[in-house]
């Protein structure tokens, strides 16, 4: 064993694990964006906007990650040109750009459906009681609906936060050197298969037991009106 | 006779192919307590929904000091003319629910302060003295910080009245407030609402409480099938009942 490799490399893998928690905070806070759009949209009594959130939520959960992460960073230069006039050709040429782009929409779509589900549970006799005080319908998800549907929502949605965060090791494929990017990059150099990849999967468990340590501070915060 | 604040006038509801409500029409004047008696399924909660449009009535109109809702079922609230008017009504009539409905992530003070401050936009310092007074006056100032997980039923429902009062409504609408509660809990809800007719507030409850509704009332009203069967003072309607069916009503309830 060679351990020397890792602290050769420290300062390398160090950056590698803050692209790592860069593309999950921009990945969950885009997708988190977008998430409650999607769910605002799926709840309308509309089915004019009800379809093209169904069809984001069909797609990004039918496909595997991985496919996704290749259809739209080698698939985009087919649409070059069209990329191009409309000013969008120099984002989706950035590896980077797409990985982002693909995790928070794919975490949108699974998050869309934990929200949902969150809103319809909200009990209907406490939204009826906001409406008798005369609340219009913003305020009544601002105050009532939405604080409400987070505390349902909490549990599955600090899963997928954790899940997208591991997720982002698949982004090296498309030449991302995040955490395990930069794994790649070092064995190639150095062959120390079993001591770089024993690294970073260290460095992933304190990133996800950071995660769950905070997540289940917030859910105790969350849940402490409950007797 | 002191002057009219809430006038219903032919409210339609129905569901499916149930009529619920065939056209009633009654008015409150300032300081009139309504108790709203009849068996169940005779429309009376639908009646009080209807008043504050958690249900849509299919026709009819109902006036607060004034102003005026035309009713004409879902597509009443359609207009933004009519939304805006509904909130506004909303927010001067306070309801009671009978499964309180206390907002469970809200404290108490919060609850009590949530209306006042994001619906009728006023301060937070003045609405936190004012809460604090409504509090007081339903017993539990000292519950102010605690969840209402954390409180007994009649302790929710007493929170669930200061939350009513302090919108300061013109009317206050209770929805059988005591018929969820425990009977030993059922007293200090009446207590205080005994508290609030004395003091003059205009208060439609509906209710199987005969005590309250002959002792605290100044008029009752028995719904049967959707319409108004009987009206008159708690006197009267309990002595001398012109109804058969109130009659029996009263005989079963004795």
């Amino acid at each position: 064993m060679s351990w020397h490799v890792i602290w050769d490399n420290a300062a390398w893998l160090l950056e590698g694990f803050w692209v790592t928690i860069q593309l999950t905070a921009s990945a969950v806070s885009i997708g988190l964006f977008i998430a409650l759009i999607l769910s605002l949209l799926t709840l309308s009594t509309h089915r004019f906007y009800r379809w093209p959130a169904e069809a984001i939520t069909f797609f990004f959960r039918g496909t595997p990650l991985l496919v996704q992460l290749f259809l739209v960073y080698h698939g985009s230069g087919q649409f070059r040109h069209e990329l191009d006039a409309i000013g969008l050709w120099s984002y989706f040429r950035e590896a980077y750009f797409c990985a982002v782009f693909v995790l928070a929409l794919n975490t949108a779509a699974y998050s869309s459906e934990i929200f949902t589900g969150a809103i319809r549970s909200v009990d209907k006799n406490q939204i009826e009681a906001g409406r008798a005080v005369g609340m219009t319908s913003f305020i009544l998800y601002r105050r009532i609906i939405l604080p409400q549907a987070l505390r349902i929502a909490w549990t599955g949605y600090s899963n997928e936060i954790i899940f997208i965060m591991q997720a982002t090791s698949l982004v090296s494929i498309i030449t991302v050197l995040d955490l395990t990017g930069v794994a790649g990059r070092i064995i190639s150099k150095t062959f120390a298969i079993y001591e770089v990849y024993i690294a970073i999967a260290l460095l992933y468990l304190v990133i996800t037991y950071t995660m769950v340590f905070i997540f289940s501070r917030i859910e105790k915060r969350l849940n402490r009106h409950k007797a | 006779m002191s002057e009219t604040v809430l006038t219903l006038e032919n409210i339609k509801k129905r569901f499916g192919d149930t009529d619920v409500l065939k056209g009633i029409s009654l008015s409150a004047a300032k300081g009139d307590v309504v108790s709203i008696l009849g068996s169940s399924g005779s429309g009376k909660s639908t009646l009080l929904r209807c008043i504050n449009f958690l249900e849509m009535p299919d026709e009819g109109t109902v006036s607060l000091e004034g102003e005026q809702i035309i009713c004409e079922g879902k597509a009443t609230e359609h207009s933004k003319h009519n939304k805006h008017a509904i909130n506004n009504m909303r927010a001067q009539l306070g309801m009671v629910f009978q499964g309180f409905n206390l907002w469970s992530h809200m404290t108490v003070l919060e609850n009590v302060m949530e209306g006042p401050i994001h619906v009728l936009k006023k301060s937070k310092e003045d609405v936190k003295q004012q809460a604090l007074v409504y509090l007081n006056k339903v017993g539990l100032a000292n519950k102010a910080g605690q969840y209402p997980a954390q409180l007994s039923g009649g302790q929710k429902q007493r929170v669930a009245i200061a939350r009513a009062l302090a919108m300061e409504p013109k009317v206050l609408l209770f929805d059988e407030p005591t018929s969820a509660l425990d009977p030993e809990l059922v007293t200090e809800v009446l207590q205080v609402m005994q508290s609030l007719a004395a003091e003059g507030r205009t208060m439609l409850v509906v209710t199987h409480e005969m005590h309250f509704a002959r002792t605290v009332s100044n008029r009752v009203i028995f719904l049967h099938d959707g319409l108004i069967e009987e009206e008159a003072s708690p006197d009267d309607f309990f002595e001398n009942p012109k109804s058969l069916r109130v009659k029996d009503f009263i005989s079963h309830k004795k």
